[in-house]
């Protein structure tokens, strides 16, 4: 059996609101669906259709109210904070819209903040060539420009090799040759690295690179299709 | 795929980085508490070192356990009997001495008596006899002789045979009578009753010494080494200074106890020279080599020292204050002592034969030791009277430089405290501030794994590195130049010897450890508080705790003056510890300031204070012919002093009680004869009211009076209680119509001086006064400035945060068109606002404070003048700490101005 259709990630039931009583808003209203191993999956949807609060729950920093997640057959429900941070600790990788870099560490330091948390991480040097950013890594986040940011966070959150890369809006901030760069390096860590990749985006056509594509719509799924003829992400236009 | 290996925390580098990144805000804490750090590390190690120093003293140089002064040179078989430390039988020995005394007077009573007794028994015998042989004879010549022929036959008859018989017959008598048994029992019952009236009268008198001094209390001896210290006193004039009027107690070589240390210059070596007090010299400017003129004698001053007992220059325990600048020691070779001719103190000091363990076996001695030289100077053969009695450890020449060493130390360590929690607080605001401001940094490494142990313990490294940087720097500074600084300190106010510097754990813990602890625990409560929150709420930039539902509303101001009451409300814990920080400087300066301007207020209005010019004191209301010493100045008026005690739980206050004349012109209690009012200084020290009653003490004695206050009478300049000059002849059994001296304003001429024992002028009564300004006041102006260099950095780091929380807003205000002035008086003026409010709160604070302290310093001190702060130190005060903000007021406006417009723009990183 192909490791992308066996269930790495499987999510039951899910269900989150925020306020109460006339203020109550359902977020997500019961989401079921599972992204298998080394799977390239977009979740897509409009603003405030609760993708970002769907990758948060994944992400283990935020809470679900009703329904469970098991990755690789672990509860997520079950951990407590502590667990949960040794869960982000040992199995994730963020990425967010906004950089987040540290400013007053160089390129090269700023990915050792996240080679820190390995055991096992990847090779720093082998991983900036791979970012393009090996001539830059003695650089400080100012003197870079937005999409090299970007790489240095993705780098970032890949150097520990996690099971899961989460990115929300990886490309929110940035030009459309830039994006499709980090779309590219995303792809490119995917194929390399094979960990699972949930990535949040509202851009139609990121959904042509994905293996699998969960919408969503006022907290529900719309669809949850598999993808069989996906384009490298260098083919994407919009 | 190629694996490398896990690099060491990236954060650890961040660290040091950060440290330099805020390089002017670290610089500033750093500096802060390097000088407070090296300030109080510097005060302890001097502490430790002359504390050791003195108390190495103590036997290196033979001090003393206690001296007393005798009213006259004691002979070789008192010293030995005080020596012994036995108490004397007193009333045996009184006993013994009565009856040795009584029994010849009674022989000679009972003789005279009895002899007395016989010759009426012989002159009566005879009588009869001659009478009867008249009788006889006229019977047988049958003549009946009429009465008065009878009677003169019998006169003549008698008077030949008193002539013949009497003599002889009385001798016989008296013979027979000194041998029987009656005149022997006679004798014995007159000697039993005239011992029983003896034993009575030394029972009752020596049960009234017994009970008052404990002296039927049994006890070890307490045997002592005894040493001849007598002095003389003199007054001492400076050639080189006509102005200079001081006193100088002299005494001869010392060899064996209460030696010295010689601080420069050697001993004397001819009778025309001398050595004395170090700590007086530097104040009375006299150097080695200087003349000095003792009651007329010249002397040629060849050393300085410090007295093992006379660390501090108390001219009498009793005094309320030291007086270095007008009263010295000195020493003088034996030729040197006889030539100056002044009445010697016959003072002996005492060393215990066994050392006692502690204090509070010393203070058991020397009950017991004072004992035994109380009734062995009362059976002394020559009648000798105690004049003076002092243990060491209650001399305060002895022990009061190290107490005050003591209290520093603990006032040193409190404003350390004190200062570094602020710090430390203002270091938890800044970093409150950064972890705002890298709100999404921290989320983006929470989200990755990392845990709070490890981002907590990161935010920490640096105060705590701060901290820890400084302690070095500071012990570092400590042991050399503040060392330094505070030795200057304490030489500036006492006699102490030299010493030599050693390490202290003390300082260390005081200086390092403790400090570290605030930083810690003030930091990482703060710390904690925030970094509880889920990375979401980091990501979100959501940090506040409490959400608003809405904004506060404002009133209907104009929109610059709304937009800075935001401003304000947005700042409130940075505004609050600007509060804690100018409360803390407005503290320190209302002591900076107020200290000195207390002291010279007293100084200066002391001759105004005092009810009289003068108080001319005699040695007794008569002179030697009896006569009563008058005067014929117009405004003097007899009064009388009198010294009691009271009582608190530190120490015995001395009060002097003023016996005046009915409406009185200097003090006017009234006429009325039992009216017992006190001065104001000791309503004020001791809160006392009129109604309250009071208790004092006799000093030796174990009596007590309490009285109830009719008034509170306004004056200031010492501890007083008031009474009519009859009740108080009456109260302490002095003649009717005593008095101890005049009081005058014109001064008195025609008494001659040999009657008068002191005259005391406000020179006298601001004593106090002087010393302490001598000792404090120059440091006093100095920490001034060191006030308001604290007071500008913490506004510096304060105003610092609140600008850079609002440089986002600020730039945007800048692209919108607001120009740098108009921005300015929005970020400024509520800054101005609130240092200009808590000042003029906090000074009102400090100067309460202050006023409490005070009282607890003067508790301790004895005597009292409240603290003063005029309306010109208030201003004083105020401007200081203007100043220091106007100061930070420029720094801010260039700050404000050098914001870029394009932040506002850019992306938060």
């Amino acid at each position: 059996m192909d490791e992308k259709t066996k269930a790495f990630l499987e999510v039951r039931g899910l269900k989150k609101s925020f306020g109460s009583g006339d203020t109550r808003q359902d977020v997500l209203r019961g989401l079921d669906f599972t992204v298998g191993k080394g799977e390239f999956c977009v979740l897509l949807g409009p603003s405030g259709s609760g993708k970002s609060t769907l990758l948060n729950i994944l992400g283990g920093i935020d809470t679900a109210d009703e329904g469970e997640i098991l990755i690789d057959g672990d509860k997520l429900e079950d951990m407590n904070e502590k667990s949960l941070t040794r869960y982000r600790r040992k199995h994730l990788g963020y990425v967010f819209q906004m950089y987040n870099l540290i400013p007053n560490l160089n390129v090269k330091e700023n990915i050792e903040t996240g080679a820190y948390l390995s055991d096992n991480p990847l090779d720093i040097d082998d991983l900036l060539k791979t970012l393009g950013l090996f001539d830059h890594r003695y650089k400080l986040p100012n003197q870079l420009s937005g999409g090299q940011q970007q790489r240095v966070s993705i780098g970032r959150a890949i150097v520990k090799n996690p099971d899961i890369l989460l990115c929300d809006e990886p490309t929110g901030a940035l030009d459309y040759t830039t994006s499709k760069e980090i779309l590219q390096l995303i792809e490119e860590v995917n194929q390399k690295y094979h960990n699972t990749v949930i990535m949040v985006t509202h851009n139609e056509a990121i959904r042509q690179m994905a293996d699998h594509v969960i919408k969503l719509r006022d907290g529900v799924i719309r669809h949850d299709d598999r993808i069989t003829d996906k384009k490298s992400a260098a083919e994407l236009e919009w | 795929m190629e694996n490398g290996k896990r690099p060491k925390n990236p954060l650890r580098k961040r660290v040091w980085r950060d440290l330099l990144r805020d390089w002017r805000r670290n610089l500033m804490i750093f500096l802060m508490l390097v000088v407070t750090i090296g300030f109080v590390s510097g005060m302890y190690v001097a502490n430790h070192s002359m504390m050791t120093a003195l108390d190495e003293n103590a036997s290196k140089f033979s001090r003393e356990d206690g001296h007393f002064e005798l009213s006259a040179q004691a002979d070789d078989d008192l010293l030995a009997a005080i020596a012994s430390g036995e108490k004397a039988d007193m009333p045996a020995v009184f006993r013994a001495r009565a009856y040795e005394e009584a029994e010849p007077e009674v022989e000679k009573a009972v003789r005279e008596a009895a002899e007395e007794q016989v010759r009426e028994q012989v002159r009566a015998a005879i009588t009869e006899q001659v009478a009867q042989a008249v009788d006889a004879q006229l019977a047988k010549a049958g003549k009946a002789l009429p009465a008065e022929q009878r009677q003169a036959m019998l006169d003549e008859a008698l008077s030949a045979a008193m002539k013949e018989n009497y003599d002889k017959a009385v001798q016989d008598a008296l013979t027979e009578t000194w041998k029987s048994d009656a005149y022997k029992d006679a004798l014995a019952e007159a000697m039993q009753k005239a011992k029983d009236e003896i034993d009575d009268k030394i029972n009752s008198e020596y049960d009234e010494l017994a009970e008052r001094y404990e002296l039927d209390e049994t006890f070890d001896a307490v045997p002592v080494d005894l040493y001849a210290l007598f002095y003389k006193n003199a007054e001492e004039r400076l050639p080189a200074d006509s102005d200079y009027q001081g006193k100088i107690r002299i005494y001869g070589p010392r060899t064996a106890v209460d030696l010295y240390d010689i601080l420069s210059g050697r001993a004397p070596e001819n009778d025309r020279e001398i050595l004395i007090d170090r700590m007086h010299a530097d104040n009375a400017g006299i150097q080695i080599g200087d003349r000095l003129m003792a009651s007329g004698t010249e002397f040629e001053v060849v050393g300085l020292v410090s007295f093992t007992d006379y660390i501090t220059l108390y001219e009498s325990n009793t005094d309320t204050m030291f007086d270095a600048l007008t009263f010295n020691v000195g020493m003088v070779t034996e030729e040197g002592f006889a030539r100056l001719n002044r009445a010697l103190h016959y003072n002996y000091a005492f060393r215990y034969q066994d050392p006692p363990a502690d204090l509070y076996e010393e203070k058991t001695y020397s009950d017991h030791f004072l004992k035994a030289l109380i009734t062995q100077a009362a059976v002394a053969e020559k009648e000798t009277e105690i004049k003076d009695y002092v243990p060491a450890y209650a001399n305060h020449a002895i022990t009061f430089a190290a107490d005050d060493l003591g209290s520093d130390m603990a006032m040193g360590g409190v404003l350390l405290y004190i200062l570094t929690a602020v710090l430390a607080f203002i270091s938890a605001v800044t970093i409150s501030s950064s972890l705002e401001k890298e709100s999404s940094v921290i989320g983006t490494l929470r989200a990755s794994g990392y845990t709070k142990g490890e981002l907590v313990r990161y935010y920490m490294s640096m105060p705590l590195l701060t901290v820890l940087l400084a302690a070095i720097v500071g012990n570092v500074l400590g042991y050399t130049v503040f060392k330094e600084v505070v030795v200057g300190m304490y030489y500036n106010s006492y006699s102490l010897p030299t010493y030599t510097t050693l390490w202290t754990p003390e300082a260390f813990i005081r200086t390092t450890v403790i400090p570290l602890v605030l930083m810690l625990i003030i930091n990482l409560v703060v710390i904690l508080r925030t970094l509880r929150l889920s990375p979401l709420r980091f990501l979100r930039h959501d940090l506040k705790r409490t959400r608003r539902a809405k904004a506060v509303r404002l009133p209907r101001w104009r929109f610059f003056r709304r937009f800075r009451l935001r401003v304000f409300l947005q700042n409130l814990p940075n505004y609050l510890m600007l509060f804690v920080g100018i409360s803390f400087v407005m503290l320190m300066l209302s002591m900076m300031v107020g200290m000195p301007s207390t002291l010279s207020y007293y100084q200066e209005r002391m001759p105004d204070m005092m009810f009289a010019k003068e108080q001319v004191i005699l040695s007794d209301y008569r002179d030697a012919d009896g006569e009563i010493i008058r005067t014929e100045t117009a405004d003097a008026e007899p009064f009388s002093i009198y010294s009691l005690e009271y009582e608190t739980g530190q120490m015995q206050e001395d009060i002097s009680v003023y016996g005046l004349q009915p409406e009185s012109r200097y003090i006017d209690i009234g006429s009325d004869p039992d009216a017992i009012w006190i001065s104001q200084a000791f309503a004020d020290k001791y809160h006392l009211h009129e109604g309250d009653s009071v208790k004092l003490s006799e000093k030796y004695e174990n009596t007590d009076y309490t009285w109830e206050i009719s008034g509170v009478y306004p004056y200031d300049a010492s501890l007083a209680v008031f009474m009519q000059n009859d009740r108080l002849n009456t109260l302490f059994q002095r003649k009717d119509g005593a008095f101890s001296g005049y009081l005058t304003d014109t001064g008195i001429t025609d008494i001659d001086e040999t009657d008068i024992v002191s005259r005391i002028t406000s020179d006298d009564m601001v004593k106090v006064a002087k010393q302490l300004d001598h000792s404090l006041g120059s440091y006093m102006e100095y920490f001034q400035y060191v006030c308001v260099i604290i007071a500008a950095i913490i506004l510096y780091l304060l105003t610092k945060i609140i600008i850079e929380k609002n440089e986002l807003p600020i730039a945007m205000a800048k692209i919108l068109g607001y120009e740098d002035g108009e921005i300015a008086r929005l970020y400024l003026i509520p800054t101005g606002i609130v240092v200009v409010l808590t000042s003029l709160i906090s000074m009102f604070i400090g100067f309460e404070a202050m006023k409490v302290f005070w009282s607890v310093m003067l508790m301790k001190l004895g005597g009292y003048f409240a603290f003063i702060v005029k309306p010109e130190d208030f201003v004083k005060e105020f401007v200081l700490v203007l100043s220091a903000y106007l100061l930070i007021t420029v720094f801010d406006w260039f700050r404000i101005k050098r914001i870029p417009k394009v932040l506002a723009l850019k992306n938060a990183e």
